[in-house]
C-alpha cells in the first residue's frame, strides 16, 4: 500500500490539458461544468445589461423590438439552462463523490458525454441570434401559438434551434439525474447511513429525482411543440381543436420543479456552510434533510399557481393555491433551522459565510412574495407583471447565484489547493449585494403598479424605479470583476493550503487539497455523525498527504 | 469530522459493483414519464372534443392493431425464457430465443408500418392525427432501438466468456423490452380500444 | 432566560408588531387607484399579506442580524461552539406555527376569491367536464351591458352588441355590473386593467366570460399582459369610466357617426420601420389594422 500512500501528493495530479477534454474523473468534470457555466453566467449576463439600457427610459431606444424579445428569451433560458442547472451540477459532481466517500461516480463515462452537451447547446443558442429569422422570440416559456408561429417560413428558424437546444440540455440533465441518484443510493462508503450524508447530498438527491420525473413532461411538450412548428400537427393549434393550455399544463409541471432543482442545492450550500462558519453543528439536521425530499414532493403539485390568469377552472386555482402555501413550510424550516445554527455559535464572517447570509436574507425575501403570489386573488394582480420577475430574480439571484459563489468560495480550496483572496471577496460580496437589490427590489412596486414584464418600452409613470433597477444591474455586471480577477490570480498563484483549511467537517476535507485522482487512499469507514462540530473532536488542517 | 478508521483489508472490500441494473431501472422509469405527458395529452384532446374522428371514419382497426399487440406480448414471453437460459447457463438456447425475440419485433415494426400505410387519415388531420402518428411513431422508434440493442447484445453474446462478469448488459435489455411491451399495452388500451 | 432578555425580546416583538401594521396600512398606496368593486377586497387581502409577511421578514431578520452582531467569534478563535444539535419543542413550535399561518392565509384568500366572483373560462364541451367547469360562481347581479373585446395581434376592438357599436376605446358605465366577452383572432393575449385588478388570459377559440363592475369615473389604460409577439409593448387601448348620462351620450354619438379610430400603436410603429431603409429587424406578423 505504500505506492499509493508516497502518490497522495499536496499538489494535483492531473495535468491542466485534461480540462479541456473528455475526462471521465468527476472532479475534472466538476471544475469542467463551472467554469463553462460561468462563461454562459456572463454571456446572459451581458444579455441582461442590455435589455436594462433599453428599460433606462420608458421609450424604445437601443434595440428594436424582435431582438429585445430575442434578447430576454436568450436571457432567460441561458440563464437557466446553461448558468444555473450546470453550475449547480459543477459543484455536485466535484463534491458528492467525496462527501459519501466514493471515487468517483456511477457512471464516469455518461458523465462526461452529459457535460459535453452543455458547450454545443450554448453555441446552438449563441448561433441564432444569427439566423435570418432570428433567435425563439417568444419568451423562455415558448408558449404556443405565438412562438410557433413563424413569420419568416423557414424550416431552421429561432425556435427551432431553441427547441432543438432544449431537447439535448434534457438528456444531458437526465444522464446527469441516472449517475447522481445511482452514486448516491449504491456508492456511499461503508458506514455512510441516509442519515449520516451531508444534508448538501440531501438535496442533491432529491433535486435529481426532481429532473428525472418531471423533466420528462417538458421534453413531452417540446417534442409536440416541434411537430406543431415544422410538421403541421395540431397538438396545441386552437382553431383546429387542439390546446393550447395542455403545452401550459405541461410545460409548468415541469418548470416549476425545475425551481426546486435550482434552489435545493442552494439550500445544501448554506447546510455547509454555515455550521462550519458557525462552528455548530446544523441544527435539526434530520428535519432540514427530510424537509429536502418533502420540498420536491409537495413542489411536484403545485404548477398551476403559474397560470392563474390563464384559462384555469374554479377548482383548479383553489386546490393549486392551497399546495403551493403548503410548500412555504418545509422551506421555512430550513430557514429557521440556518438562523438556529448561527445562534450561540462562533461566528466568522468569511466570504462563504457572508454569501450564505446574504443569500438567506433575499431568500427570506422571495419567499414571502411566494407565499403572496400564492393567493390566486393577489396573483391575478400581479401575475405577468414585474412583481413576479422580482420574485423570482430575488430566488435565482438572490438566493441560488449567491450560494453558487458562496460554494466556490468555501471549496475553492479544496478544488485548486490555493486559498482565494478574502479580502477582494467581500468586496465582491458587498457589490454584489448592492448591486442585486437596487436591480430586484425595485421591480416590486413597479409591478404593484401595473407594469408588466417582457415590455420593451413602458409608461413613463413608472421610469424612476427603472433607472434604479438599471443602475443595480450595471452595478451587478462590474461586481463580477473582482471575482473573477480573484479566482484567476488566486488559482494560478494564491497561497497553498493543507487539505482542511477551514477545519470543517465533511469527508472532502479529510483528504488532501486537491485531493488525489483517486479521492481516497482507501475507502473510509464512516462511524461519525455529520456536523459534529463542538465533539472535541482534534480536525487538523495538515500538509501531508490524506490520512 | 467523519474520521476514517483503517482497515487493512479495505482494498478487497472495493469490488466492483454493477450499477447497470439500477441506472438502467431508472433510466426507464424517466423515460415512461414522456409517453405519460404524450398520454396525457391524447387524453385530453379526446375528451375535449366534440368530433374525434374525421368525417368518414369510425375508429382505429382494432383486429390488426390487436394482432400486432399479441405479437409483442408473445416476444416479451420468448425474451423472458431466454433470459432465464442464460442463468441457467444454456447459452445456446438463449440465442436462439433472443434472436427470436428480435425477428417479433421486426414483425412488429411490418405491422406497423403496414397499418400507418392504410390509415384513413394523416399526420395533419388535427389532433387525432397528430397524436396517432406521435404516440405510434414514438413506440415504433422505441421498438427499432430495442431491436438495435438487442442485435448489439447477440453480437457480443458470441464473444466466449462474455458473462463471466454477470449479464446485467443482457438483463438492462430484456428490462428495455418489457418497458417497450407495456407502453404498447397501454397505448393499444388508450388509442383502439377506447 | 435573563430579565435583560426578556425585556428586549418584547420590545423586539412590539417594535415588529408596531412596523408591520404600519406597513400593510401603507400596502394601499402601492397599488394603483382603485376603480372596480372587485379592486378592494384585493386591496384588503394584499393589506393582510404586507402585515403578516412583514412580520415574518422583520422577527427572522432581527433573530440574523441579532446573531451576527453577538456571536462573533473572538479574533483568532479557532474553537468549536457548543454542539446544540436541535430542539425538539422549537422545531415542532416553528413547524406548526407556519402550517397555522398559511392555513390561515389560505381561507383568507379562498373568501376573497369568492367575493370576487370572476368569471373563469365557460365551458366548451356539451358534456360536464370537470377540466372546463365555469370557473364563476354565482350570476347575481345580473350584467346590464354585455361588450364583446377582441384581441389581435396587437391592438384591441370592443363591440357593443346592443348598440352595434365598434370602437377602439372602451367606455364602461358607472356602478353598472358589465359582462366582457373576452375573443383573440390569432393567439394567446391577456386582458388587464390594473386598476380593476383583474386579468384574464384570452385564449383562441374560446369566449371567455369576465364580469366587473367599475366604480371610479376616470381613464384608465388596458394593457395585453399575456406576451404575444413583437409589438407586444404597444397593445393597449384606453379604457373610460364614465358616469351613466356621459355613456349613453357616448353611445348616441358613437352610434350616429362613425368613430375616430385611435392610433393603433403597433402599426404605426411597424409602418415606421418598413418605410425606414437603414433599419432592419428579423421578419415579423404584421400587425392587423
Amino acid at each position: 500500500m505504500t505506492n499509493i500512500a508516497d502518490s497522495n501528493q499536496a499538489h494535483s495530479k492531473t495535468h491542466w490539458r485534461e480540462y479541456f477534454g473528455f475526462s471521465t474523473d468527476h472532479k475534472v468534470i466538476g471544475v469542467q461544468y463551472l467554469v463553462t457555466s460561468f462563461i454562459f453566467f456572463l454571456i446572459g449576463g451581458l444579455l441582461a445589461m442590455i435589455v436594462r439600457a433599453e428599460l433606462l427610459t420608458p421609450q424604445l431606444d437601443v434595440v428594436n423590438r424582435s431582438l429585445y424579445n430575442g434578447l430576454f428569451t436568450m436571457h432567460g433560458t441561458i440563464m437557466i439552462f446553461l448558468w444555473i442547472f450546470p453550475a449547480n451540477l459543477g459543484l455536485a459532481n466535484y463534491l458528492v463523490p467525496l462527501m459519501i466517500g466514493a471515487r468517483d461516480m456511477a457512471f464516469p463515462k455518461l458523465n462526461a458525454i452529459a457535460f459535453w452537451q452543455i458547450p454545443i447547446v450554448g453555441i446552438l443558442l449563441l448561433l441564432s441570434f444569427f439566423l435570418p429569422s432570428g433567435t425563439a422570440q417568444a419568451g423562455w416559456w415558448s408558449y404556443p401559438p405565438v412562438s410557433i408561429q413563424n413569420p419568416s417560413g423557414h424550416l431552421i428558424n429561432g425556435e427551432f434551434v431553441w427547441l432543438l437546444a432544449i431537447a439535448i440540455s434534457g438528456v444531458s440533465s437526465i444522464m446527469g439525474g441516472v449517475n447522481f441518484v445511482t452514486t448516491i443510493i449504491q456508492m456511499r462508503a461503508p458506514g455512510m447511513t441516509y442519515f449520516k450524508m451531508p444534508v448538501y447530498v440531501w438535496t442533491i438527491f432529491s433535486a435529481q429525482l426532481l429532473q428525472l420525473f418531471c423533466l420528462p413532461a417538458l421534453t413531452g411538450a417540446a417534442i409536440m411543440l416541434l411537430f406543431d412548428l415544422s410538421f403541421g400537427t395540431d397538438f396545441f393549434s386552437p382553431f383546429k381543436n387542439g390546446d393550447p393550455i395542455i403545452y401550459q399544463h405541461l410545460f409548468w409541471f415541469y418548470s416549476h420543479p425545475a425551481v426546486y432543482v435550482m434552489a435545493l442545492p442552494a439550500f445544501g450550500v448554506f447546510s455547509e456552510v454555515i455550521p462550519a462558519f458557525a462552528r455548530k453543528p446544523l441544527f435539526g439536521y434530520k428535519v432540514v434533510a427530510v424537509s429536502s425530499f418533502i420540498i420536491a414532493i409537495v413542489g411536484t403539485f403545485v404548477w398551476a399557481h403559474h397560470m392563474f390568469a390563464s384559462a384555469t377552472p374554479n377548482w383548479m386555482r383553489i386546490f393549486f393555491m392551497a399546495s403551493t402555501m403548503l410548500v412555504a413550510v418545509p422551506t421555512g424550516v430550513k430557514v429557521f433551522a440556518w438562523v438556529a445554527t448561527l445562534w450561540k455559535g462562533k461566528l466568522h464572517l468569511d466570504t462563504p459565510m457572508l454569501f450564505c447570509l446574504g443569500g438567506i436574507v433575499m431568500f427570506l425575501f422571495a419567499g414571502i412574495t411566494g407565499v403572496m403570489m400564492a393567493s390566486a386573488p393577489f396573483d391575478i394582480h400581479v401575475n405577468n407583471t414585474y412583481f413576479v420577475v422580482g420574485h423570482f430574480h430575488y430566488v435565482v439571484f438572490g438566493t441560488v447565484t449567491m450560494a453558487i459563489y458562496g460554494g466556490i468560495y468555501f471549496w475553492f480550496p479544496k478544488i485548486t489547493g490555493r486559498m482565494y483572496i478574502e479580502s477582494w471577496g467581500k468586496i465582491h460580496f458587498w457589490l454584489t449585494f448592492l448591486g442585486a437589490n437596487l436591480n430586484f427590489f425595485p421591480m416590486h412596486p413597479v409591478g404593484l403598479q401595473g407594469m408588466l414584464r417582457r415590455v420593451s418600452s413602458y409608461d413613463p409613470q413608472y421610469t424612476g424605479w427603472n433607472i434604479v433597477a438599471s443602475l443595480g444591474a450595471f452595478l451587478l455586471g462590474m461586481s463580477t470583476l473582482p471575482f473573477v480577477a480573484n479566482i484567476i490570480s488566486s488559482w494560478l498563484r494564491g497561497h497553498k493550503v493543507g487539505n482542511n483549511p477551514w477545519l470543517a467537517s465533511g469527508l472532502e476535507w479529510t483528504v488532501s487539497s486537491p485531493p488525489p485522482v483517486e479521492n481516497f487512499a482507501e475507502i473510509p469507514i464512516v462511524t461519525r455523525e455529520p456536523y459534529d462540530y463542538g465533539e472535541q473532536i482534534s480536525r487538523v488542517n495538515s500538509d501531508l498527504h490524506s490520512i | 469530522m467523519q474520521q476514517p478508521s483503517r482497515s487493512t483489508n479495505n482494498s478487497h472490500q472495493e469490488a466492483h459493483q454493477d450499477h447497470l441494473p439500477l441506472g438502467f431501472l431508472i433510466f426507464l422509469l424517466s423515460e415512461s414519464i414522456v409517453f405519460v405527458s404524450f398520454f396525457v395529452t391524447y387524453a385530453i384532446l379526446r375528451l375535449k372534443s366534440p368530433h374525434w374522428f374525421p368525417d368518414g371514419v369510425t375508429g382505429l382497426d382494432v383486429s390488426k392493431a390487436a394482432l400486432n399487440t399479441a405479437i409483442l406480448i408473445f416476444s416479451s414471453v420468448i425474451i423472458h425464457f431466454a433470459e432465464s437460459a442464460l442463468k441457467a447457463g444454456k447459452v445456446i438456447t438463449f440465442r436462439r430465443l433472443w434472436l427470436f425475440t428480435v425477428a417479433l419485433g421486426i414483425i412488429f415494426l411490418f405491422g406497423q408500418a403496414l397499418e400507418w400505410k392504410d390509415m384513413p387519415f394523416g399526420i395533419n388531420a388535427g389532433p387525432v392525427g397528430a397524436t396517432f402518428y406521435l404516440l405510434t411513431g414514438f413506440h415504433g422508434l422505441h421498438v427499432l432501438a430495442g431491436v438495435i440493442l438487442l442485435l448489439i447484445m447477440y453480437i457480443r453474446s458470441l464473444a466466449p466468456g462474455n458473462y463471466e462478469a454477470g449479464h446485467s448488459g443482457v438483463s438492462a435489455a430484456s428490462l428495455f423490452w418489457h418497458f417497450v411491451d407495456i407502453i404498447w399495452i397501454i397505448l393499444f388500451l388508450l388509442l383502439y380500444i377506447w | 432566560m435573563k430579565l435583560f432578555n426578556i425585556i428586549l425580546l418584547a420590545l423586539f416583538v412590539i417594535v415588529i408588531i408596531i412596523a408591520s401594521n404600519y406597513l400593510g396600512q401603507q400596502a394601499y398606496n402601492w397599488l394603483p387607484t382603485p376603480a372596480a368593486l372587485e379592486a378592494q377586497p384585493v386591496g384588503d387581502l394584499f393589506s393582510f399579506l404586507v402585515t403578516l409577511g412583514s412580520l415574518v421578514f422583520l422577527g427572522v431578520l432581527g433573530m440574523l442580524l441579532y446573531s451576527i452582531v453577538s456571536f462573533r467569534a473572538a479574533k483568532g478563535d479557532k474553537s468549536d461552539a457548543q454542539p446544540i444539535k436541535g430542539n425538539l419543542t422549537l422545531e415542532i413550535v416553528w413547524t406548526v406555527i407556519p402550517l397555522i399561518l398559511v392555513i390561515w392565509i389560505t381561507s383568507y384568500s379562498y373568501n376573497i376569491y369568492q367575493k370576487m366572483n370572476i368569471l373563469g373560462n365557460l365551458p366548451i364541451v356539451h358534456l360536464h367536464n370537470p377540466l372546463e367547469e365555469s370557473a364563476y360562481a354565482a350570476e347575481n347581479p345580473q350584467a346590464s351591458e354585455t361588450i364583446e373585446v377582441t384581441a389581435r395581434q396587437w391592438s384591441w376592438s370592443f363591440y357593443y352588441p346592443s348598440s352595434n357599436i365598434t370602437s377602439s376605446q372602451l367606455h364602461l358605465p358607472l356602478n353598472q355590473r358589465v359582462k366582457l366577452l373576452l375573443k383573440s383572432e390569432d393567439v394567446i393575449h391577456g386582458f388587464f386593467v390594473p386598476n380593476f385588478r383583474i386579468k384574464q388570459d384570452i385564449v383562441p377559440n374560446r369566449t371567455i366570460e369576465l364580469r366587473l363592475t367599475a366604480n371610479r369615473i376616470g381613464k384608465y389604460q388596458l394593457e395585453d399582459s399575456q406576451f404575444s409577439g413583437t409589438y407586444f409593448s404597444l397593445m393597449k387601448a384606453d379604457v373610460y369610466v364614465d358616469s351613466l348620462d356621459t355613456y349613453s351620450k357616448w353611445l348616441t354619438q358613437a352610434k350616429n357617426q362613425k368613430p375616430t379610430l385611435e392610433t393603433n400603436l403597433a402599426a404605426a410603429e411597424h409602418k415606421r420601420y418598413i418605410t425606414d431603409p437603414a433599419h432592419f429587424h428579423w421578419p415579423t406578423v404584421v400587425p392587423a389594422n
